[in-house]
């Protein structure tokens, strides 16, 4: 049977939304990953199912309904859940990576009011920014874009009321406890406290992304 | 080939979109109006899923460098060969003489507007490098089609296939043809995970200015406070309806974030994701509830009316061929 602490739901004709829970927490996202790799090694030999598309807390799983009727499924998709119940560690940890970051001044425009929204100097940002190892969650938003965290909670800041139209490519962002990286120029809402010169996206790669899910990041303050 | 002497309101090339690299967030992306892709490129002799023009409300004006065959289906953007006055319908294959001058300067009756996209597919498909295995332009992320971007003045389209077809092309007129439903039909919605669905269908929306590749933006009364909010972020599927905090609706399309925090009320059908695709700005929607097996016996009715469309386009060229031999 599936375990009660998930939820199988469709979302729409074409897709099933399997939840884990609705909080950030790496428990709950390593479950995610798991389920998602599964859908992997069931499509390497079932066409009818699309690419899993995990993220914080749950996996959407695309399927063809014509191929497959949607009842079936969900049997199927249960089935892979039940695989890999929760508080089994299935893996290691992540691939560190770091990144160098300057922060501040036209780099990081809003990092002396983010400071001044928790009543603290902008060095004393950095220093807990850059003092901490984030998790990667997962990546949405734009294409190698890393949602990670969680940030210090002495740091967390609401976004922007006004998203901007154009953040530059390398902009180091945080937003609520999350931080992340804008892989190339976007419209985005986080608050920018720092910016790197390291490739977040590079379609040279074999992979293009730098980042992937379950990677441990580190921002090292750059001159 | 073709050359583009204006690119119009926004003209990219795009094909069945990128559906592997999702959970590295790229957008799925691809054609609007998968339907319209797919017979535009059936009636060229092509795979249903290969790069063609996707034209947006006032399409291109392209030079004939080379003598083409070109299919064109989805929305009537009026046009026509500049030198001789030819109308260009869709639905058809054309053959196009070097040194003419084609366009497509919007619909011509504008009191009854076909659509918002049109697509013309060449033979072979556009010869473009594909990138993650698709030649479908990510316009957000700048990757695909023609470096990454919409076409402009200058760009050259050359056809993976050169010169022209056997025969003429015709997309028969049966039934099942999604765009064939009166413009004001319904559509088609399953419910969502999140409230709202009663005040979707309950009202005549319209589609705001601000709709795009991404998503449509629909303009109508202000929706229940409760119904809106923000929600850890999750995978989201093309034909979603958003509700975004104090916002309008925002239905997902081809080219919408691979995951998203809004609440989502309902889910328009796969069926009917093509006439989504032709809703232009200004343009009346409602939205009626239907049921998963309506939503599956719709879709399949379309998938088979493509294959005898394509079998009929098929037939004919076979046809053609036979006649023309026979004929010495």
């Amino acid at each position: 049977m599936t375990e009660p602490t998930s939820t199988i739901a469709p979302l729409g004709d074409s897709a099933l939304l399997v939840t884990f829970g609705d909080r950030i927490d790496p428990g709950l996202n390593e479950r995610a990953h798991d389920l998602a790799a599964a859908v992997e090694r069931l499509r390497a030999g079932d066409e009818r199912f699309g690419r899993a598309v995990p993220a914080y807390a749950s996996v959407l799983v695309p399927f063809d309904p014509i191929a497959v009727e949607p009842e079936e499924a969900r049997r199927i998709v249960a089935g892979l859940v039940d695989e890999a119940p929760p508080g089994v560690e299935t893996k290691g940890v992540g691939t560190l990576v770091e990144i160098p970051v300057r922060y501040g001044g036209a780099n990081g425009p809003d990092l002396a009011e983010v400071a001044a929204l928790h009543g603290l100097q902008p060095d004393d940002i950095v220093e807990l920014h850059a003092g901490t190892e984030y998790r990667v969650y997962f990546l949405g938003f734009a294409p190698g874009f890393a949602y990670m965290g969680p940030l210090p909670a002495q740091i967390a800041t609401p976004r922007l009321d006004a998203p901007r139209q154009r953040i530059p490519a390398g902009s180091v962002g945080i937003a609520g406890e999350q931080t992340g990286v804008y892989p190339f120029a976007l419209p985005g809402g986080w608050r920018i406290i720092g910016r790197t010169d390291v490739s977040l996206w590079d379609l040279g790669r074999d992979s293009p992304s730098l980042l992937r899910a379950g990677d441990r990041v580190r921002f090292v303050p750059a001159p | 080939m073709l050359e583009v002497l204006e690119p119009g309101v926004l003209t990219s090339i795009q094909d069945a979109g990128r559906p592997d690299w999702t959970h590295l967030g790229v957008p799925v992306g691809g054609a609007c109006d998968a339907w319209s892709l797919a017979v535009a490129n059936l009636l060229v002799g092509e795979d249903a899923g290969a790069a063609a023009v996707e034209m947006t409300l006032v399409g291109a004006t392209f030079a004939v460098r080379a003598p083409i065959t070109v299919g064109l289906a989805g929305a009537d953007l009026g046009g026509i060969v500049q030198e001789s006055g030819r109308s260009l319908p869709p639905g058809r294959t054309h053959r196009l003489e070097e040194g003419s001058t084609i366009s497509f300067l919007g619909d011509t009756d504008p009191a009854a507007p076909s659509g918002a996209r049109a697509y013309l597919a060449l033979p072979g498909g556009i010869d473009v490098p594909p990138v993650l295995g698709s030649a479908s332009t990510a316009l957000g992320a700048g990757f695909g089609g023609i470096d990454g971007r919409r076409l402009r003045a200058g760009d050259v389209l050359r056809a993976a296939l050169a010169g022209g077809l056997a025969s003429d092309a015709v997309w028969p007129a049966f039934a099942d043809d999604p765009l064939a439903a009166a413009g004001t039909d319904p559509l088609r919605l399953l419910a969502g995970p999140a409230a709202g669905l009663e005040a979707i269908i309950a009202t005549e929306w319209t589609v705001g200015a601000a709709s795009d590749r991404v998503g449509l933006r629909l303009e109508g009364p202000p929706l229940p406070a409760t119904a809106s909010g923000e929600l850890l972020s999750r995978g989201v599927v093309r034909g979603a309806i958003q509700l975004p905090p104090g916002g309008a609706p925002i239905v997902l399309l081809a080219e919408h974030q691979t995951t998203g925090g809004y609440p989502i009320a309902a889910v328009v059908i796969t069926a009917d994701h093509p006439r989504l695709g032709q809703l232009r700005p200004g343009a009346s929607v409602r939205f009626t509830v239907t049921t998963i097996d309506d939503a599956r016996l719709a879709l399949a009715r379309q998938r088979e009316a493509l294959a005898r469309g394509a079998a009929t386009v098929r037939a004919g060229a076979a046809w053609d061929e036979l006649w023309q031999s026979a004929g010495g």
